[in-house]
């Protein structure tokens, strides 16, 4: 179809500095453990979104010296002539497709760690950072200041030799720059500190200088976080953000405007939970009311109809997407050709981020399950190669998460015929309740999309209401047959706190709960006292009490860990997280671990202090201690059946795929579901195949004899 | 079973040059939505009874014979196509039908109350008069009796009629009668290897009308969105109101 006249404005170039962008879809720097280290990956990875109808692309972070060394975590570099090389190729791929490259030239200060490196990072003031643990800086002196400008003027020439179109000298986050911007980082009391003139001092220098240097071959831009939210000693809009627009605005080409600080920077890349969509246009408007330059920036956009409003409501002239850029590649094709029903969109979960928090991995996406493979496996989001054994027919039992991505892409990879046959009376599996639980709403895009994708495949039809035992398997005339049949949360305690059970915890009782009995089964949670039982540390435990808590119960929260919810630290949730349950009065309870649960409550001891027992008392006792594989159907076909037996039946193949081989992330379920579909041609689809890895490899008789 | 592969539209249309039918390039083809509720229906009575056979029987291409092998794979033992390429009105159809139904002369006849694509709801009824049949419109419910049925039609707004009609008869099948069995894999497999007759239509006469053109009507004017608070609405919508009621 072609494209709605309506969304034309978004595919209007535009020109920034001494570059035209082709269109207003540029993809915002956004971190996915590829750096310069993984050139190949970063290159290929980048390339897919140009490929999808990006007119720009950035990288990450690319920090300019090796005192910016953010290990553990991995940013992009332009350290030396080795990183022009390894970077310049994502430059190529780009301009093949005819995006624009960005570099987003960073120092981090205090919140570069240098564990790499083993340098100084260099600050406004010596104080510690509010992000990292143990890195303090050196205060920088005035010779300080010059030599790390030069950084700056240096990297900036090697992005431009690397063919980058456009340079950042980058502050949001609570990097340098935006260090000497503000009072909580900045407590001088020479020309650099103080007064606005002299907070701006270090970043407008240092924005002359990379425009003397490049600004004739590249356009520079600044990302500034307008807001902190951190009152007085924060950077604030009208008091920091719009004078230093009207100081800088003649040498700066385009504006990035985003709010927050690094330390609660989940109030930028907002989780869905917290946050719709286009939260920041206030900012990004207020921004762009008094510059003469384009304003781009982010909002988690993935509906064109928002967008035009963001661009026709004096906004933002230029939309910026990270989150949804690595869910969809393809959101600006898409748009284009009329196809918003195809559009992948993101779901905010932040499980992306979190890969970058823990440090190291390579991203992960919920949505994409190709997000990071396109080098490494060489998967396209889009394309699919008909399978060699396509004249197979596929049973795959079970339509959650991990049974509809597979039923999808075997579909498109062209099987004969695919039936998905689910017990329930609708697709989705657990990602029919879990988006009930609070903020979670638009997780169900889980659901939807795949819904509709398998909707207009011929060849895969879904069937519901139809629980499959061993026979009906056996029997249903498939050759090839995947389960996926899903897990459970534990309903006898047991958990990965004590390899055990804990004694007298009994969900077949009324007053002891698992989370699926509350959200799936409408089993009553009895009383007033709610304690609930987490040793899990995703999700589920804080959003029931969120849940209870909102209902009216008195709810406490007990783990064995010493942070409630962790991996949510990970996704940038946790803030907010803990602000709800602590504004709900949700008491929170850290290195308790039940010993015993009663009819009016529970025994817990201390995890360090085992002797140390507190009685607590409570009508009802939610179990999210962990979750069990339902692979009942599974063991009884290889068991007891046998694969002998199936494959007499003309079953040829026989997989299983997410929980229920063993839980795990909704973002790894689908992946696992993904993955044997792309490779059901294979040899042994069961093993994935090995992808390809970046690394040195030595040439071990040149070595010795060197 | 008289059955219909319909056309189904995709999310755009276009038309063909003398602009009196959809290009078939824009559609896709599938085993009208009522079949599926009758073929259901007929399984179940003779299912019920332990005894019979439901026979599928279509008017159309080779190609029809897909909706078809979905009706033999859901367990319908054979099917009868009468071989037309031809654009037929609803008469012509049924004429088609008739000669088929006479020679195999089954205790009921079922048909879809109407087909999804030409929507004209006229096949079943055409094809009770020239078999000489009794017949019952939009059934929601079947009882067999001794020579006889006792059926429910489903009316307007939920109302429900109770008719009993002697057998033979026609019965044209509405859909939420029951719930539809999924053919298994094995099931379509065997499917492919049941009988399907082709036989040559007779004289089907002349259609009664004419495509003269197809198209899609030109949208009416847009929606207008009201903004604001929920006063503001309020007050928008009092004066809309007041401005075309005077």
């Amino acid at each position: 179809m072609a494209r709605d006249p309506k969304y034309d404005i978004l595919f209007e170039p535009i020109q920034l500095g001494p570059k035209m962008m082709k269109n207003r879809f540029y993809q915002i720097p956004h971190c996915n453990g590829f750096g310069s280290e993984k050139p190949m990956s970063q290159a290929y990875f980048r390339a897919m979104k140009a490929e999808g109808g990006y007119g720009a692309c950035c990288t990450e972070y690319c920090s300019i010296h090796p005192e910016s060394d953010d290990t553990h975590r991995v940013s992009a570099r332009l350290w030396d002539d080795d990183d022009i090389k390894n970077l310049g190729l994502m430059c190529d791929m780009l301009h093949e497709h005819g995006a624009l490259a960005a570099a987003e030239l960073w120092y981090g200060g205090p919140h570069a760690p240098c564990m790499e490196s083993r340098a100084v990072p260099r600050a406004p003031s010596q104080i510690p950072s509010d992000f990292e643990h143990l890195t303090y800086p050196k205060e920088m002196d005035k010779d300080d200041i010059r030599e790390v400008q030069g950084f700056y003027v240096e990297a900036a020439k090697r992005a431009r030799e690397a063919g980058f179109d456009i340079v950042y000298v980058y502050g949001s986050h609570s990097y340098l720059p935006q260090q000497f911007l503000t009072p909580y980082y900045n407590r001088r009391t020479d020309e650099y500190g103080g007064s606005l003139e002299n907070r701006a001092r270090f970043w407008r220098e240092t924005i002359e200088q990379v425009k003397d240097a490049v600004g004739d071959d590249c356009a520079i831009a600044v990302r500034m976080s307008t807001d902190m939210f951190m009152g007085e000693a924060g950077t604030q809009l009208e008091r920091d953000c719009l004078p230093f627009v009207e100081l800088v605005d003649d040498m700066v080409d385009v504006w990035d405007i985003n709010v927050s600080g690094i330390s609660e920077w989940g109030e930028d890349a907002t989780p869905s939970r917290f946050y719709p969509a286009g939260r920041m246009l206030p900012w990004q408007k207020a921004v762009k009311d008094v510059s003469k330059k384009p304003v781009l920036g982010v909002g988690r956009f993935t509906s064109p109809d928002l967008m035009v409003e963001a661009i026709n409501g004096g906004s933002l002239d230029i939309i910026a997407t990270c989150r949804p850029s690595i869910s969809d590649p393809f959101l600006p094709l898409k748009i284009d050709e009329g196809r918003l029903d195809d559009i992948r969109e993101c779901i905010g979960c932040n499980i992306c981020i979190s890969r970058w928090e823990i440090g190291g991995p390579p991203l992960i996406c919920t949505q994409n399950a190709t997000a990071g493979e396109e080098y490494r496996r060489g998967w396209h989001p889009e394309k699919f190669d008909p399978a060699t054994n396509a004249d197979n027919d596929v049973l795959v039992v079970g339509a959650g998460p991990a049974g509809m991505e597979c039923a999808m892409i075997l579909g498109k990879r062209g099987m004969r015929r695919v039936h998905l046959v689910e017990g329930s009376d609708d697709m989705g599996g657990i990602m029919r309740w879990v988006p009930q639980l609070p903020g979670l709403g638009e997780w169900a895009r889980v659901v939807n999309y795949r819904k509709i994708q398998i909707d207009k495949l011929r060849n895969v039809e879904f069937i519901p209401n139809t629980e499959l035992d061993a026979d009906g398997v056996k029997d249903y005339g498939a050759e090839l047959v995947v389960i996926a049949t899903g897990g459970y949360w534990a309903t006898d305690g047991l958990n990965g706190a004590t390899h055990d059970t804990i004694p007298g915890a009994d969900a077949s009782k009324p007053n002891i709960l698992t989370p699926e009995q509350i959200m799936r089964d409408g089993k009553e949670v009895p009383g007033k006292r709610v304690v609930i039982v987490d040793n899990d540390g995703y999700y589920m435990g804080v959003s029931l009490a969120e849940k209870l808590a909102a209902e009216g119960k008195q709810v406490t929260i007990m783990t064995h860990l010493g942070h409630h919810a962790p991996y949510m630290h990970f996704t940038l949730e946790a803030p907010n997280m803990h602000r709800r349950l602590h504004q709900l009065k949700v008491e929170m309870v850290t290195y308790q671990m039940p010993t015993q649960i009663g009819n009016g409550g529970l025994t817990s001891a201390h995890v360090y202090d085992e002797e140390h027992l507190t009685e607590w008392e409570a009508d009802a006792v939610v179990l999210v201690t962990q979750r069990r594989s339902n692979e009942a159907l599974y063991r009884e076909l290889k068991d007891k059946v046998g694969i002998d037996t199936l494959s007499s039946e003309g079953i040829t193949g026989f997989y299983r795929i997410g929980d229920c081989v063993a839980p795990r992330l909704t973002a790894d379920c689908i992946f696992d579901g993904h993955r044997l579909a792309r490779e059901i041609d294979s040899d042994n689809p069961e093993v994935p195949l090995p992808f390809k890895r970046e690394r040195a490899v030595i040439e071990r008789e040149a070595v010795l004899t060197a | 079973m008289c059955v219909k592969q319909v056309a189904v539209l995709g999310d755009e249309v276009e038309f063909t040059a003398d602009e009196r039918d959809v290009d078939p390039d824009y559609l896709d083809y599938a085993l009208n939505e009522w079949d599926t509720y009758a073929t259901e229906e007929a399984l179940r009575l003779c299912e019920a009874a332990a005894d019979g056979e439901v026979v599928v029987v279509s008017v159309g291409p080779e190609d029809a014979e897909e909706a078809m092998r979905r009706c033999l794979a859901m367990g319908a033992d054979r099917g009868i196509r009468v071989d037309s390429d031809a654009w037929l009105d609803p008469i012509q159809v049924a004429r088609a039908l008739a000669e088929v139904v006479r020679a195999e002369n089954p205790d009921l006849v079922f048909a879809g109350v109407q087909s999804a694509d030409a929507v004209q709801a006229a096949t079943g009824t055409a094809l009770a008069e020239l078999l000489d049949l009794p017949r019952v419109a939009v059934v929601t419910k079947i009882e067999l009796g001794d020579g006889n049925a006792t059926v429910n039609r489903e009316l307007e707004g939920g109302v429900l009629d109770v008719v009993e009609v002697d057998t033979p008869a026609l019965l044209t099948i509405q859909t939420g009668i029951n719930e539809p069995r999924y053919a298994t894999l094995r099931a379509i497999k065997q499917a492919e290897e049941k009988e399907i007759d082709v036989r040559q239509p007779g004289d089907l006469g002349e259609p009664a009308y004419q495509v003269k053109k197809m198209f899609v009507p030109p949208k009416g004017e847009g929606a207008e969105m009201l903004n604001g608070s929920a006063a503001d609405v309020a007050q928008k919508i009092k004066e809309i109101v007041e401005e075309h009621t005077g």
